[in-house]
């Protein structure tokens, strides 16, 4: 069980995360929906401390991840493991070298230093990318990759860190719509399969309905919706996404929106 | 009316351009004034004038003389003799010394690798505290700045006279000298590089968990390597330089013996030691060229 106490991220005079009070139990899939600026990010960066908080708490257990500090906090990231809108890789490092520093907060300070791994860390490593079914990149540099194959090596990455909670900002955002489908699925089998806890932000609504056990839809810092995908009625988007709601909604005019997601394949099996 | 405000943006385009126009014509010519005023001073205080000039030229065509060899065509290229004696007029005999240069030559090169190879290790540790984005705390970036400073900031030759009088004559004190000067200059290119790597990779190795080490080792290091060995191998051009001329304060490698011709017999040894010092710079200069556009070439369509 994770649990934000009156979570507040200043920058300046501006809250950018503000006083957000929130339960999330575990093996939930989460999507966390908003507009541009709606602090959506700074939400998820402060859950597993890429950006330190002004105020409140964040208990996990009945420890408050807000103050760890030094081994504590690394290995607080290492249980929470987090996938980038731009993937975030190693560029000039090989794919398998890649997922195995999901492996570096286990690893002895030496063998980290001069980069040597176990043939079972490698196999792990080799398992995780086969789950992705990028086993065949493992030599290639990650840059060679498409965008789409680098998110599937970062969520490979995620899972070489054996983590409970797995975070994911905007991650369909610079993808394509085929892509961003395998990475969704990737990630609902992932939640399904492993009992792993997924926190998303998505910037479109279809896919956090299609997807979702829960949506979040936060406004200006703060959360103005917390509830299952049938309660969110279209009154209630409009209201959260404000302006942006035309883009929001419109399928066509957003390259993420996904037409079969497993809710819409459900619906046709029926 | 749409015509009429077309006309007046067009108008107020105009004059904006005009006075922009303007005040740069005035910043030139203050740059101008400026430039030669500084001009003015240089020349005045190194007293660079023309006719210090016109009678010093003459006098470098005299020294030349001396220190051209008396090379003869029939005797040009005779070996030594049966008592070992090599004939006056031939290479051998202006070239006398001849294995004695190579083999310091072979000292300088010696010295050039040894203290880029010490100097690249210490600037490739600095350059990562040294960074601004990447140092773990601003009193760490602060003294790891200083310190590069200070080592680039002494010249090579003075560190090098310090270290000959410590530790005495020879390439270890030249070796010491030049390594700690480019520690210094390669330790702030290094860091330059480091400061213009991607933020991503980094985030990336924060977010698994990683150590500070582990974050420049996998985030930062992959993605300036060949930036650094490119600026690496030209500070090895230039300490082949400068270990060519360390040795006039003692500090090993043909310097050495290229002071002891000029300042004892001024005649055609200086001229035998001086071209195959230019030789060697030019072909180590072209090799580690080679090497470098090579190594590019390599990393770019790798």
């Amino acid at each position: 069980m994770l649990k934000l106490d009156n979570l507040t991220r200043r920058f300046g005079d501006t809250a950018a995360v503000d006083r957000v009070n929130l339960e999330i139990a575990e093996g939930q899939m989460v999507g966390i929906i908003g507009r541009s600026g709606a602090g959506k990010s700074t939400l998820l960066r402060l859950l597993n401390r890429l950006t330190d908080p002004s105020e409140g708490q964040i208990l996990f257990g009945n420890r408050d991840i807000a103050q760890l500090k030094g081994r504590d906090l690394r290995q607080w990231r290492s249980d929470c493991a987090m996938i980038f809108q731009q993937f975030n890789l190693v560029g000039r490092l090989d794919v398998l070298t890649n997922v195995l520093t999901g492996r570096l907060f286990d690893l002895p300070a030496w063998r980290a230093l001069a980069q040597i791994y176990t043939p079972a860390e490698r196999a792990f490593a080799v398992q995780a990318l086969d789950r992705l079914t990028m086993a065949h990149t493992a030599l290639q540099r990650a840059e060679t990759l498409s965008g789409g194959q680098q998110q599937r090596v970062a969520i490979a990455r995620a899972l070489a860190q054996e983590p409970k909670i797995l975070l994911a900002d905007e991650p369909i955002a610079s993808l394509d719509p085929l892509n961003a489908k395998i990475v969704m699925d990737a990630l609902r089998t992932i939640n399904q399969q492993d009992g792993i806890t997924v926190i998303c932000n998505l910037h479109t609504l279809d896919t956090a309905r299609d997807y979702c056990d829960r949506i979040i839809g936060m406004q200006a810092g703060r959360v103005v919706f917390d509830g299952t995908p049938a309660q969110l009625t279209q009154g209630m988007a409009r209201e959260i996404y404000g302006a942006e709601a035309d883009q929001a909604f419109n399928e066509a005019a957003t390259s993420t929106s996904l037409a079969s997601g497993p809710r819409a394949r459900a619906k046709e099996a029926v | 009316m749409s015509d009429q405000t077309a006309d007046s943006s067009v108008a107020l385009f105009e004059r904006h351009r005009a006075e922009l126009k303007a005040s740069k014509r005035t910043m030139n010519l203050i740059m101008l004034a400026a430039f030669l005023v500084c001009l003015a001073l240089s020349v005045w205080i190194s007293q660079f004038y023309p006719e210090r000039l016109a009678s010093g030229i003459p006098r470098i065509f005299e020294y030349f003389g001396t220190i051209i060899p008396d090379l003869r065509w029939d005797t040009l290229l005779d070996g030594r003799t049966e008592e070992g004696r090599a004939v006056p007029g031939s290479i051998t005999y202006w070239y006398t010394d001849f294995w004695v240069y190579l083999e310091l030559i072979w000292e300088t090169i010696l010295m050039a690798i040894t203290a880029t190879l010490l100097g690249t290790a210490v600037a490739f540790l600095l350059s990562f505290p040294a960074a601004a984005n990447l140092a773990p705390n601003s009193w760490i970036y602060w003294v790891s700045r200083r310190f590069l400073e200070i080592c680039r900031g002494i010249p090579e030759i003075l560190l090098a006279l310090v270290f000959v009088f410590m530790i005495g004559i020879g390439p270890l004190a030249g070796v010491i000298a030049i390594a700690i000067h480019s520690a210094g200059a390669l330790g702030k290119l290094f860091a330059e590089v480091n400061e213009n790597a991607s933020s991503r990779p980094v985030e990336g190795i924060t977010a698994v968990g990683g150590t500070w080490v582990q974050k420049m080792l996998y985030g930062v290091v992959p993605q300036v390597t060949p930036n650094f060995v490119s600026y690496a191998l030209l500070r090895f051009e230039v300490n082949v330089r400068a270990s060519s001329i360390i040795g006039f304060v003692g500090a090993g490698g043909i310097g050495q013996e290229l002071n002891r011709v000029i300042s004892f017999y001024s005649d055609d040894r200086v001229l035998a030691v001086l071209i195959l010092v230019v030789l060697t710079v030019t072909i180590i200069d072209l090799l580690s060229e080679r090497l470098r556009l090579g190594y590019i070439g390599r990393e770019n369509f790798a």
